[in-house]
This record gives C-alpha cells, sequence and structure tokens, in this order.
C-alpha cells in the first residue's frame, strides 16, 4: 500500500527552533531553513505534487547538492539521496539511468546549479533525461552565510563583494532554453500555488523540466530580492503566451526587470532512456533488457 | 648444470618491429602475434606509440612467443623488423648477438651516410636486407604492405605456419575488398624469399604446444579483460569520459553492454562519470566508470561520498606518467597513493591491483563482488602496460564471480524506522533499494546516524567512523580471490620482493633469473592494497633477509605504503623511465643486496 507523501522532521524541528529561540537556521544539532525562507514553498509543494499525481513514496528519489535548498530530502518523506555541492544532476541522471520506474526530482540553489554544478546542466537538457529540476535562485550563498552567487545583482553587496558586486548574473532560464530542456518555466516562492502546481506539472512532463524558483533568502538578503521586492516585479505570462513558441519563450525569458511566472516553454522529443534503448535494439540487445526490466519490476 | 634434453626445442623468441606511425608497425605486430597465437603457442606482447596520432614518431610493437608460461617480456630481442631505418637504429643494440635483423637492403642510396640500419649492425647479428619496397610494388603494384612483406619473410625464415597468417590477414583487411588479396599476395612474396634464405640455428620457433591446456586460448589485452570481467560479473550501467590509457574499457564496453541490455552513457566530465556511477550504485546496479590519473584526481570527492553515503561503485584507473597531464602514452605505477589515500577525511576505500591480463579479468568481476559487498568505492588500478599488454589467456567455461552480494535486509518490525546504517556485528548494513516500500530514507555525505539523519556529535563521528573502516577487513578475506601470493623459493630467503600491478611481471623474471644464480630468492605479489594484508606481508618479510620493492614512479609509493602500514624496513628501487622496469636492473640490485647481506642492505633502505 501506497503511504501518503508527507512533510517528516520538519514541523518538529522547526518548533523546537522555535521554542529555543534560536532563529539562526544552521543550529548544529538540527539543521533546517530559518522561519521564513522561501525554501518552506517546496516543502509542502513537493509532496503535494506528488500525492495528486498518485507517484508513490517508495518510487520517488529526491536528489540534491549542498546548500539550504538542498537540504530538502530530509523533510521529505520518500527515498532521497543529498549529494555534494554541484553534482545533483550527474548523480540524478545515474539513478534514472540505472531504474526508469523511479520518478526523479533534482534540488538545489543557484550557486549548487549554476556556480560549482554549471557544466553539467547543459547536458543533462540535451539529454532530455526524464527528470525534474528545482532550482531555487535566491541570489546568494544561503548556507555559507550570505556570499555572492552568479545570479546576484550587479551592486549588491555581500561579506565577498564588499565593495558590491560587479559582475553580470547569468540568466539561467535563457540558458536551459537554449540547452534545449523541454520543459522551462518559473514560480516564486511567495505564490505557493502556483509553485504547487508548477511543479505537479514539471514532474508530469515526460523529459527534462527546468523550474526556476526565485525564493528570498530572508536572513541574508535584506535588499534586493526580498519578499516585497519580488512582489511588486513578477508578473504572469500573457495570456495568449504560446509555451510551445520557443522565440515567444525566449523572449519571455529575457525580461528580467518583471519576471514570468508560468510555463514558458513545452516541447515533445525522445528522451535519454528512448535513446538508449535505441542503441540496445541497434546491438540486438532489447530481449535480455526486456527481462532484466521485467525481472526488476 | 645442463638443460635436459626436450624432444621440441621450448620456444622463447622475442620479436620487435620497429617503424614510424603509418607504416603499419602496430598492424604487423597485431598481425604477427594473433597469427602466432591462433597457431598456439604463449604471448606476451607490449607496443610503444608517439603520443600523436599521425606524423612520423617512432612506434614498436615488441612480442615475446613462449611454449612455456612467460611473465614479461625479455631485455634483448632475438628478431628485428625495421620498417623505418632512422627509427630502427637506436634499438638495433637491443637484438642479441646471433640474433637476427630484417631490413629494407634497397633505400641505402637515398640516405644520408649512417642513416641506413646496416651500418649499425654488430658483428655476430644476422643481417637479412630484404627488397621490401621492390618485392611489395611487385606483388601488388604498390609500396603501402612492406610491413606485411617483412612479415612473410619473417614467416618464411622461420617456417612459421602460413595458414595461420593468412587467416589473420583475411580477418584484419577483409572489409575493405582488393585490400585483403593484396597484403596475402605481400605476405606470399614475402614467404617465398624467406624461406630460401639462409638460416642459423640460434633462433628457433619450436612446435607450439597444443593441448587441452591451450584450446580455449584468447590472446587479449589488459583493458580488453578487465571488460570481460565486468561484463562476466554483470556491469549494468558504465559512466565515462575518455582518457589514454583507459578509453579502450570505455569503447568496447560501448559495443557489448547493448548486446546484453545494459546502459552505457558519455559523460560530460569525470567528476559527472562518478556521480552517475554512484547514482546507479545506489538503486543497486552493478554500476562503474573507467579513467586515468586526472580523471581520479577529479573524482576524489565523490568517491569520499560513495564510502560516507556507503554506496557501491566500481572505478577502472588505467595509470600513466603524471602529475598532471604528465606522459599521457607512457606507463607509471604513480597513482598508488592517490588511490589508497586519495580525497580528504578518513575515507578509505577497497583499492585492488592485478598483476597480469589474466588477473584484469578477474578484478574486472571481483570488484563488483566487493563494491555490493561491502558497500563501498572499489579502485581497480590497471596502468598502461597493463592495459595495452597482449596475453594469451585461458577463460574457464563459467563466469567465477557472483551475482550477487548484497547483504538481505530482515522485514523491519512494524512501526519502527529503516535504520539504513545500523550497527551490525559485521559493520555492513542490511541495505533497501529505492523502490522497496516501507524503507524510505536520505543518504547524505553529512555524518550522520543509524537513520541516516545527519548528526555531527562526536561520539557518532567515531562510532560511524570505525564501522565505515572496520567493516573493510571482511575484504582481506573474500572468496574465490587472490589478496596476496608469494612465489619462488620456500624457508630463508636472502632477497625477497614485494611487488604490484603490472611491475610483478619482472620481478619475477628477475627472481628466476637470481635463483638460476643460486641466489635464495622469493617474490610476492600484493594485489590487495587498500586495506593491507598486513598478516601474509609481514609473515612473508620474516622470510627475508632483506625486501626489495621495485616499482615504476619517482617516490616508492609502494615502498612508502608498505612501510606505514607495517612499520617495517623496505629497499625501494623506484624508477620512472615510461617503460616497464627493465628486468636485468632488478637482477643487478637484487646481486648487490645479496652480496651486502642484511646489515648493508639496512642501509640502503630507501636510498636505492
Ligand atoms: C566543493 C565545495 N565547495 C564549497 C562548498 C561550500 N558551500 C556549501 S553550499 C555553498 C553555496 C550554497 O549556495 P546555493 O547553491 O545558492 O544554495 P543556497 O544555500 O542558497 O540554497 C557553498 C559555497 C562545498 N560544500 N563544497
Ligand atoms: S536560504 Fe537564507 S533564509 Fe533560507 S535557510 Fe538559507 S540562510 Fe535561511
Ligand atoms: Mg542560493
Amino acid at each position: 500500500m501506497a503511504e501518503a507523501h508527507q512533510q517528516i522532521y520538519l514541523e518538529d524541528k522547526l518548533k523546537e527552533v522555535r521554542e529555543s529561540g534560536r532563529l539562526e537556521y544552521r543550529s548544529k544539532a538540527l539543521p533546517t531553513w530559518c522561519p521564513g525562507c522561501g525554501y518552506f514553498a517546496m516543502a509542502g509543494g513537493v509532496p503535494a505534487a506528488l500525492n495528486s499525481l498518485g507517484i508513490a513514496p517508495q518510487d520517488t528519489v529526491v536528489v540534491s547538492g549542498i546548500g539550504c535548498s538542498s537540504r530538502f530530502p530530509f523533510f521529505v518523506n520518500t527515498y532521497g539521496f543529498h549529494t555534494l555541492h554541484g553534482r545533483v544532476l550527474p548523480v540524478a541522471t545515474g539513478i534514472k539511468v540505472a531504474n526508469d520506474a523511479l520518478t526523479v526530482i533534482a534540488v538545489g540553489g543557484d550557486g549548487d546549479g549554476f556556480a560549482i554544478g554549471g557544466g553539467h546542466v547543459p547536458h543533462a537538457a540535451r539529454r532530455n533525461i526524464d527528470i525534474t529540476y528545482l532550482l531555487f535562485d535566491n541570489g546568494i550563498y544561503g548556507l555559507t552565510k550570505g556570499q555572492t552567487s552568479p545570479t546576484s545583482a550587479i551592486g549588491f553587496r555581500t561579506p565577498t563583494s564588499p565593495y558590491t558586486n560587479p559582475d553580470q548574473p547569468l540568466n539561467p532560464l535563457l540558458m536551459v532554453l537554449a540547452y534545449g530542456a523541454t520543459w522551462v518555466g518559473q514560480a516564486f516562492a511567495g505564490h505557493p500555488q502556483q509553485l504547487e502546481e508548477l511543479i505537479r506539472q514539471a514532474i508530469a512532463h515526460r523529459g527534462f523540466s527546468y523550474l526556476h524558483i526565485l525564493s528570498p533568502c530572508v536572513t541574508f538578503d535584506k535588499t534586493d530580492k526580498t519578499y516585497d521586492r519580488l512582489e511588486q516585479r513578477v508578473r504572469s505570462l500573457p495570456a495568449n503566451h504560446d509555451p510551445q513558441d520557443f522565440a515567444a519563450a525566449m523572449r519571455q525569458a529575457m525580461d528580467v526587470e518583471t519576471p514570468p511566472m508560468g510555463l514558458l516553454y513545452v516541447n515533445e522529443r525522445p528522451t535519454l532512456a528512448d535513446a538508449l534503448d535505441g542503441i540496445v535494439v541497434k546491438a540486438g540487445g532489447a530481449e535480455k533488457r526486456a527481462r532484466k526490466v521485467a525481472k526488476a519490476a | 648444470m645442463t638443460r635436459p634434453a626436450k624432444e621440441t626445442p621450448s620456444t622463447d623468441i622475442q620479436v620487435a618491429i620497429c617503424g614510424s606511425a603509418g607504416e603499419g608497425t602496430i598492424a604487423a605486430g597485431d598481425i604477427l602475434r594473433s597469427a602466432l597465437a591462433e597457431a598456439g603457442y604463449r604471448i606476451i606482447s607490449f607496443d610503444t606509440y608517439p603520443p600523436e596520432i599521425r606524423g612520423f614518431g617512432k612506434c614498436i610493437a615488441r612480442l615475446r612467443v613462449t611454449t612455456e608460461q612467460a611473465y614479461s617480456l625479455k631485455q634483448q630481442s632475438d628478431v628485428l623488423i625495421a620498417l623505418n631505418d632512422e627509427h630502427a637504429i637506436p634499438h638495433i643494440g637491443e637484438v642479441r648477438d646471433f640474433g637476427a635483423v630484417i631490413y629494407d637492403g634497397h633505400s641505402i642510396a637515398k640516405l644520408p651516410e649512417g642513416g641506413h640500419v646496416s651500418g649499425h649492425l654488430r658483428a655476430g647479428q644476422l643481417p637479412y636486407p630484404v627488397s621490401l619496397r621492390e618485392l611489395c610494388e611487385k606483388a601488388t603494384g604498390g609500396n603501402r604492405s612492406r610491413n606485411i612483406v617483412a612479415l612473410g619473410f619473417l614467416a618464411g625464415v622461420y617456417q612459421l605456419p602460413k595458414d595461420a597468417f593468412l587467416r589473420i590477414i583475411t580477418k584484419k583487411f577483409g572489409k575493405k575488398p582488393g585490400v585483403a588479396e593484396q597484403n596475402q599476395a605481400a605476405f606470399e612474396t614475402g614467404y617465398t624469399v624467406g624461406e630460401a634464405a639462409f638460416r642459423l640455428d640460434d633462433v628457433v620457433f619450436g612446435a607450439p604446444k597444443r593441448d587441452a591446456a591451450t584450446r580455449d586460448v584468447v590472446m587479449i589485452n589488459g583493458n580488453a579483460a578487465t571488460v570481460r570481467g565486468a561484463v562476466d560479473a554483470g556491469i549494468d550501467c558504465f559512466f565515462g569520459y575518455p582518457i589514454t590509457p583507459a578509453t579502450s574499457i570505455m569503447e568496447r564496453l560501448a559495443s557489448e553492454m547493448p548486446k546484453h541490455g545494459k546502459r552505457l552513457l558519455q559523460t560530460e566530465d569525470e567528476i559527472s562519470a562518478i556521480a552517475a556511477t554512484i547514482g546507479a550504485g545506489y538503486t543497486g546496479a552493478r554500476a562503474a566508470t573507467a579513467t586515468s590519473g586526472p580523471g581520479l584526481s577529479l573524482m576524489q570527492e565523490m568517491l569520499g561520498l560513495g564510502v560516507i553515503a556507503e554506496v557501491p561503485s566500481v572505478v577502472f584507473v588505467s595509470q600513466r606518467g603524471g602529475p598532471s597531464t604528465g606522459m599521457p602514452t607512457k606507463t607509471e605505477q604513480s597513482d598508488l597513493s592517490a588511490a589508497v589515500h586519495g580525497g580528504h577525511g578518513d575515507a578509505q576505500k577497497i583499492v585492488i591491483a592485478p598483476t597480469n591480463v589474466e588477473g584484469c579479468y578477474r578484478c574486472g568481476g571481483k570488484a563488483f563482488e566487493m563494491a555490493e559487498a561491502y558497500q563501498t568505492p572499489v579502485v581497480v588500478l590497471l596502468d598502461l602496460y597493463l592495459s595495452n599488454r597482449y596475453e594469451t589467456v585461458q577463460f574457464g567455461a563459467r563466469p567465477p564471480f557472483e551475482a550477487n552480494c548484497s547483504k538481505p535486509r530482515a522485514k523491519a518490525a512494524p512501526g519502527e524506522p529503516y535504520r539504513r546504517f545500523a550497527l551490525t556485528e559485521d559493520f555492513v548494513s542490511p541495505r533497501a533499494l529505492p523502490g522497496e516500500p516501507g524503507a524510505m530514507h536520505t543518504i547524505t555525505g553529512l555524518e550522520h546516524n543509524e537513520l541516516g539523519r545527519p548528526n555531527d556529535q562526536g561520539d557518532m563521528h567515531e562510532r560511524m567512523s570505525k564501522k565505515r573502516h572496520e567493516k573493510l577487513k571482511a575484504a582481506l578475506k573474500h572468496p574465490d580471490f587472490t589478496h596476496c601470493k608469494r612465489f619462488g623459493d620456500e624457508g630463508r630467503i636472502k632477497v625477497g620482493m614485494l611487488a604490484w600491478g603490472s611491475t610483478f611481471g619482472e620481478c619475477l623474471e628477475a627472481m628466476f633469473k637470481a635463483r638460476a644464480e643460486g641466489i635464495p630468492c622469493a617474490a610476492m605479489k600484493v594485489v590487495m592494497l587498500s586495506p593491507f594484508p598486513v598478516e601474509p606481508v609481514s609473515a612473508f618479510m620474516d622470510d627475508c633477509d632483506v625486501v626489495l620493492v621495485p616499482e615504476v614512479n619517482y617516490e616508492g609509493q609502494f615502498a612508502r605504503l608498505i612501510q606505514g602500514e607495517l612499520g617495517r624496513p623496505v629497499v625501494s628501487l623506484a624508477r620512472v623511465p615510461g617503460v616497464p622496469l627493465p628486468v636485468d636492473e632488478i637482477l643487478e640490485t637484487i646481486r648487490r643486496l645479496a652480496a651486502s647481506g642484511p646489515r648493508d642492505a639496512a642501509r640502503l633502505v630507501r636510498a636505492a
């Protein structure tokens, strides 16, 4: 019998953290998020999306890198793999290649995905591996206490940019579109209902789904990507936006001043598993493969 | 001491073929060793290439052809085929007295003074000037098959089985119409001339041994044997990034695995290769990657994750000259420290190193058993010499590998959370795999408790560190695996050798020669390098007046490992010539140590 997806661990720990008056998230014994952090939206959104899709917890693997956002696997009752900083996608790739039957959700931060792990994103996207990548962009390195990230704005002041950040921020949405992702969406942690719905769609999509989630770091960013400021800037996609239109998706992705929320782009093409199965057929190993898969099921 | 007379003389002949890349040097060597293996001889063969793919760099194909088991190439060749004067001249010296040199006798006019092989032969070497170019043009209308004419000549002089050559030539060139015929004609022409040539009795190929033991013999190199082991052990997934000299492991698997319904992916780098291998290992798959030193460096952080999260994975590392990009086409054994001690934190993993091609097969399969049984990364250390060296190997009818070595999971009591890292008597925790209901858990690179939840209390870290190290001790008793093995004299030993990896073959050859000179000598190969087989190695050392450790690296990495594990002195013979250690150099060191006695030898410790 399938168990329902539930948040575990988090409620208790949060209560404890609150009661202890320790509002710093990185308590030595009890790692968890700062109250108010944008990441709480995913702790509710992912189990709800999985439940509504009827995917059993034991058939789900949540994989993450290192960062505040990457703590998520500990807070959800599925299989989980908390890996290394920047390596969530290749580990997720190995899991999915080894077992098609698993629903694989990759989670990480902006530094994890686009600084140290930036070399992996193009390849996961171009191969169209059937996993969902939830990228939590707070424009900062949360876990290490607030340094500059590749999505920090020019002029943003952090302990590693005491004279303010001079570097042009990346545009991850444009990048993943160019890399060949077949499902690209954007959400805001301040709108948890839309976030949950987009997570659901992203998981349901067959192929590489990339959901970019604007998520405030309430502890280390008091000036730029705050709830208030993001609330004022985010907008819905135009009612007539056609997610099959690649050029339209690129145009929407270019707008960083008023980021569009929703499904920017979707497209169907063969997945990595399709390609690997095709190779097995060409080599004459299809029968053996079928036997192996049947045995595993 | 006189040799007992034998009906058929036992064969032990080494042929070297020297030319530039593009002159078919390696191809000729390949045909020669394939034909002679098919004819029933035992072969050890190793080619050296220039770093560039095309161009005029020097290539040498060497093969030792024997009727009895041999363990390395010989110092001296019996026959040299010179396909290119300039490249061959420096190698004429390696041809023994009364050995033969086959070369193109007609190019002399075009070459500068001193540029022709004939001007460099020693008295006592038997010259065979052959009109390679002319014969080739007559037979084929072109000059591309000069290498095959030379092979034909060799086969003709020494009366080698012609059929085997013609079959191999057809197999090798059969795909391109006309090319096989041309090469057959070239071979025949050379053969006819060779048959008529004068022959000394010094180089004689006796009849190959044809019996039950040689029937299922395959000629195969170390990388191919490794692949065969992995496939026979049921490898499910492979992830890799090309790098010399490991690439052919991936290339071969890329064509083999899909035939068995298995999956291989070329990843974007070595970090993703090991990451995906560990991801696949987490699901219960038998997964592997292959690389060389530079890739091993990139993999270290992820290997540490494999250690602390207790996920099985197999990494084949074929070493080459280092550090950095080093000498990509030269052999070396300098990644031992990186394999055993590399990476941060207390991250002990299993490291094994085969000493010959058959060992590549066994380690190639056994690595998966060990990774699964002890839930940890297993590094299999090869090197360029072993990866590319061909040997004739006999495989059993059935793969000697277990299909499943996982510790079975007992049903958890209802309501009890699954303890992925349960502390058990043998320190191995029963493992549930994704897909199993009721055992959901998260694994992590953070220190954790039995449930897998992050925990950085000192006592927990102590307990879990102990668990991760203690569980590996069982690997020292892993069934049906040679962890280390002693060869040579029993009892009191004057000079003992401890060796690992490809160098062990040269040590054995040196040991045979030393014993023939009356020096009590023994050699132990150490296949399992981590965890270290302290007891048998220590017992061996007890028997030896002095222990010599020959290896191909500068720092004496194995000598240091032994000294660290046992706290006992050894004499290190550590050199980095880019090629296998010369047997004579090992032998000379043995002689010196035998003559100096244990007290003097102690002074030589680490000074050799
Ligand atoms: C190899 C390596 N380098 C550096 C770190 C330190 N580190 C941990 S998380 C992190 C950045 C986290 O930022 P991000 O990925 O944006 O995640 P967030 O905490 O903001 O969710 C860094 C630099 C590490 N764990 N590993
Ligand atoms: S991202 Fe910021 S707010 Fe969220 S847990 Fe980390 S430090 Fe706290
Ligand atoms: Mg961040």
